[in-house]
């Protein structure tokens, strides 16, 4: 069994926040940076006049982004705006920009899907924002599920997995329990999904919503922290670690 | 319509001097989510339904009509109008010549004639007596990599200048153009619509010999398969994938007034369902692939499957609208507060397939993409979900998604079997 | 002091770490914001408002200003507030102003002329590119795209108030993170005979006891991230001086040691710098 994932917070100077994550089952290793607040010049006309206006970009590791990089930074936009309170002293008609790098994993070719990749970028796209201090009202946790063809559920997918899966689903949950953002693809009807949520609450947000169908994946569980745990654990030692003269003295 | 939201405007301010009362129009303009959320929420007096702004009721589609075959230059078209969204497609059918495939040679140990030679279409040449038509063949095939490493199916999306005001001549590809061909193309891919045996061109070696035949028939059922073909090294293989063909699939968007991934993928299903490619086979003594243009013999792509999008967007009454920030509740105080909705004030509205309007004003959006068993069931299968940008849809939510988007699916049923 | 609890966005601050003092108003720091219940309902407590982290970090709470606020991450980039000092550079000059950099990715800051202490058309200092201010920042305007403005006296009482704002003649500057400059700050302000210092830090109490026999030091420590140091008193060492009280705290800087290693930290340094304490 692999661990759980590996992340860093703040690893670079000059960034207002940065952040790197990796994830042992799809090899994804992802770079991030955020700079907030910052003028954006020449888009004025494009600015809300009083909400920031958040932009992401994507760029893969070894290709030049493309279509698939465009989709993809769609889905964080739309998932990290209902999260980043631009509204609040300094940000309104400024920008929060999210830069992510894929460092490793899979290449993603024309029209390949970006969901083994989602996970990560989320994540890192989070702990960055939260290194930056951009003021938000909640942090997510996102998994990926995969379904095989004889219709069971396989957490932390690899690649291989992934391709060969009847159906992939990527779930994001805020910290709060609510579900952010689904993407699903390949062939499943609703009950399929319905279990796949339970699943992906579960991994998220720890057991408490497994319901009766204790099935394999439970006995797994016990040995991987969940997801928000992990991001709250990453952010607490980082915060430790800085502020080390003070907590030590107290 | 405006005769409701001059009521609301009128109702807000009996007393106000006449200069100040504004036209439906403008009120429209000045305050698009205040005019919207009058609509949606007509005070309980009134006896009114809750309707948007253009008419419909939360779940209603726009009329929808589609319109195959009006492009004569292309192999398969079609024109979708979803409402004021226009979408056109045409399909383009071209000739790849395996040789032409770099890779083709190293996995494939099928090129036996090595000639760089570019090849020209020309006009059909007497047929061969050997050659035959293959498509009898009813093995359902899951061998569709073809289609992925070589990039068989080329779509490409463009909002065309004009279709919204926002699109001025000379941009490049909007962000928006970008991610809808990247769906589109992943759509293409995931749902695996086309067979890769309706692209592939064969060469059928004459049948020389008596065992020949045996082993021939045994060919035809184990269709492509390379590791036979590597481990019999020594026999050539009576047939062979001398070509494919790659379809370009080009949209264009020439009127956009919201939902442009719905209307964009249903013309793409009228044009591939539109789609006749002629009859081609390879003629062995001039090197090149010959096509027959004879119209009977140009057959129709065999798809699988009917997937249809359907999308929402989700309308939420302004939490900020006060001067305070207010408390996102948990969500399991969210579905206590959905029970407790329906006798008090709604909140949130999910909208089937919004206008350019309602889009500008919902942030959490909902693509499902749908289709029904064909094996007798007729199973809601759902092939495509997406749901993004807020946390107003939830389960339950989804599940009613899933039924409106499975009656939608009859409907487009009904409409492309008309064309 | 309890543990130090460390919040989340959109976690709720409890009850009992709110400062006890009930009479005065609540005052709310950066990080931290007030939010209502949407639907108050009659089982609910009778405060419908819910106190809720937008940051992660450490809340801290005043107790005699019955203030609460999280505490920023000390890496972050430098957001100009009104009454932060600063080390600034005079970038050029115009009729009225001086333009000066506070932080090298911000627009520059505007520095009157006149706002010096007793400054008049005839007295104001003739300041040139690169020299050094130490000043106040005055306004910060609502909004992107305008401007930051600094000054070196109070406009109310027309002293530089605390003494030592204007230009800093000679020294050095050094870059620390923005939480290392608060730190100094309130190092240098508060004078504390705790064993640990002030906020952790006993450098400067530990530099200044040791550079004493050479002649002391100045320093002004800018929220922006700047240190000024000068040794302009101790005659040939003075280079040598001031480049050792650099190097310390940026090394403290860098690897958040605590008051011991701090103290051996400035005994190693001045060792090797061969400055005899």
């Amino acid at each position: 069994m692999m661990g759980g994932p590996i992340a860093s917070l703040h690893p670079l100077s000059r960034a207002d926040g940065s952040a790197s994550y990796k994830c042992p089952s799809t090899g994804s290793n992802v770079l991030g940076s955020v700079n907030a607040p910052v003028e954006l010049p020449g888009r004025r006309d494009a600015l809300k006049p009083e909400d920031a206006t958040i932009e992401v970009f994507v760029k893969p590791g070894t290709a030049p982004s493309g279509v698939g990089e465009r989709y993809v930074e769609g889905i964080l936009r739309g998932a990290l705006s209902r999260i980043v309170l631009g509204r609040e002293k300094g940000y309104p008609r400024r920008g929060v920009v999210i830069t992510l790098a894929i460092l490793g994993g899979e290449s993603i070719g024309r029209g390949g899907s970006y969901l083994p990749l989602l996970p990560a970028l989320l994540h890192t796209s989070i702990l960055a924002l939260l290194s930056a201090s951009v003021p938000l009202s909640m942090s997510l946790s996102a998994t990926m599920l995969a379904v095989n063809p004889s219709g069971e559920i396989v957490r932390k997918p690899s690649i291989t997995d992934a391709r060969a899966a009847a159906s992939l689903h990527v779930l994001a949950f805020t910290s709060k329990g609510h579900l952010l953002l689904s993407e699903s693809e390949g062939r499943f009807n609703f009950d399929t999904w319905d279990k796949v949520y339970e699943n992906a609450l579960a991994v998220c947000h720890g057991t408490s919503t497994l319901s009766s169908d204790g099935d394999v994946a439970m006995t797994e569980n016990m040995d991987t922290q969940p997801l928000e745990g992990f991001v709250r654990d990453t952010v607490e030692d980082h915060i430790r670690a800085e502020y080390a003269w003070k907590v030590d003295a107290a | 319509m405006a005769s409701t939201a001059a009521d609301s405007t009128a109702q807000a301010a009996p007393t106000a001097p006449p200069s100040l009362i504004l036209p439906p129009s403008q009120f429209a303009r000045l305050q698009p989510h205040a005019y919207l959320l009058a609509h949606l929420s007509p005070p309980a007096s009134s006896q009114q339904p809750s309707l948007r702004a253009n008419g419909r009721s939360p779940s209603q589609f726009r009329i929808t009509s589609a319109n195959t075959g009006s492009l004569t230059h292309t192999n398969g078209s079609a024109v979708v109008r979803l409402g004021d969204t226009t979408a056109v497609c045409g399909i383009k059918a071209e000739i790849l010549h395996t040789e032409d495939i770099p890779s083709w040679s190293v996995s494939h140990s099928s090129s036996s004639l090595a000639s760089n030679k570019r090849r020209k279409l020309t006009s059909p040449a007497e047929n061969l007596g050997a050659d035959r038509e293959d498509g009898s063949e009813e093995t359902d095939d899951d061998d569709d990599s073809y289609i992925e490493d070589f990039s068989l199916l080329v779509p490409n999306l463009s909002l065309s200048t004009g279709c919204a005001p926002g699109f001025i001549p000379g941009a490049p590809p909007s962000a928006l153009a970008q991610s809808l061909s990247h769906q589109i193309l992943s759509l293409l891919r995931s749902t695996r619509i086309v067979r890769s045996k309706d692209l592939q061109i064969w060469y059928q070696r004459p049948n020389l010999g008596r065992e020949e035949l045996e082993v021939h028939n045994e060919d035809e059922q184990m269709d492509v398969d390379v590791e036979q073909d590597r481990s019999g090294g020594a026999t050539p293989e009576p047939r062979e994938i001398k070509a494919f063909w790659v379809l370009y699939i080009d949209i264009m968007i020439i009127s956009l007034a919201g939902n442009p991934f719905d209307a964009a993928w249903l013309s793409v299903l009228a044009a591939l369902r539109d789609t006749k490619l002629p009859r081609a086979w390879w003629d062995v003594d001039n090197e090149i692939v010959v096509c027959s243009d004879l119209v009977s013999e140009a057959r129709k792509l065999s798809l699988r499957g009917l997937p249809v999008a359907s999308s929402f967007g989700v309308f939420e009454a302004d939490a900020a609208a006060g001067w305070r920030a207010v408390l996102i509740p948990d969500a399991e105080e969210e579905r206590k507060i959905a029970d407790s909705e329906r006798k008090g004030i709604r909140r949130r509205w999910i909208l089937a397939d919004p206008d350019g309007y309602e889009e500008g004003l919902s942030l959490e959006r909902v693509c499902l993409v749908v289709d029904r068993d064909q094996g007798g069931s007729g199973e809601v299968v759902i092939v495509k979900l997406e749901k993004n940008g807020g946390f107003a849809v939830d389960r339950k939510e989804l599940k009613q998604l899933v039924e409106i988007s499975a009656q939608r699916w009859e409907d487009i049923n009904q409409i492309l079997g008309q064309c | 002091m309890s543990s130090p609890l460390i919040l989340l966005p959109g976690d709720d601050v409890p009850a009992d770490y709110l400062p006890s003092n009930a009479s005065a108003p609540l005052r709310l720091g950066t990080g931290l914001r007030l939010l209502s219940q949407p639907n108050p309902t009659p089982a609910s407590t009778p405060s419908n408002h819910v106190l809720t982290a937008t940051q992660a970090g450490i809340l801290s709470t005043d107790n005699r200003r019955n203030a609460v606020s999280i505490l920023p991450s000390s890496n972050r980039r430098y957001i100009p507030t009104p009454g932060d000092l600063v080390v600034a550079q005079v970038h050029h000059s115009s009729a009225d102003y001086f333009h000066c950099m506070i932080t090298p990715q911000s627009p520059h800051a505007l520095l009157g002329q006149l706002s010096f202490e007793g400054a008049t058309k005839k007295t104001r200092p003739m300041l040139r590119g690169g020299d050094l201010l130490y000043a106040r920042v005055l306004s910060t305007g609502l909004g992107a795209g305008t401007e930051v403005e600094l000054t070196c006296v109070n406009p109310a009482t027309g002293k530089a108030e605390p003494g030592g704002l204007g230009p800093l003649n000679g020294g050095m500057v050094f870059d620390i993170s923005t939480g290392m400059a608060a730190r100094l700050i309130r190092a240098s302000s508060s004078s504390s005979d705790q064993e640990d210092g002030v906020a952790g830090l006993v450098v400067l109490d530990e530099l200044g006891k040791k550079l004493e026999k050479a002649g002391g030091f100045e320093i002004a420590v800018g929220r922006n991230g700047k240190v000024w140091v000068d040794c302009s008193n101790s005659e040939e060492d003075a280079v040598k001086a001031t480049v050792a009280i650099g190097r310390c705290l940026t090394t403290i800087d860098e690897h958040n040691l605590n008051p011991t290693d701090q103290r051996k930290l400035v005994t190693k340094v001045l060792r090797d710098m061969k400055i005899e304490s």
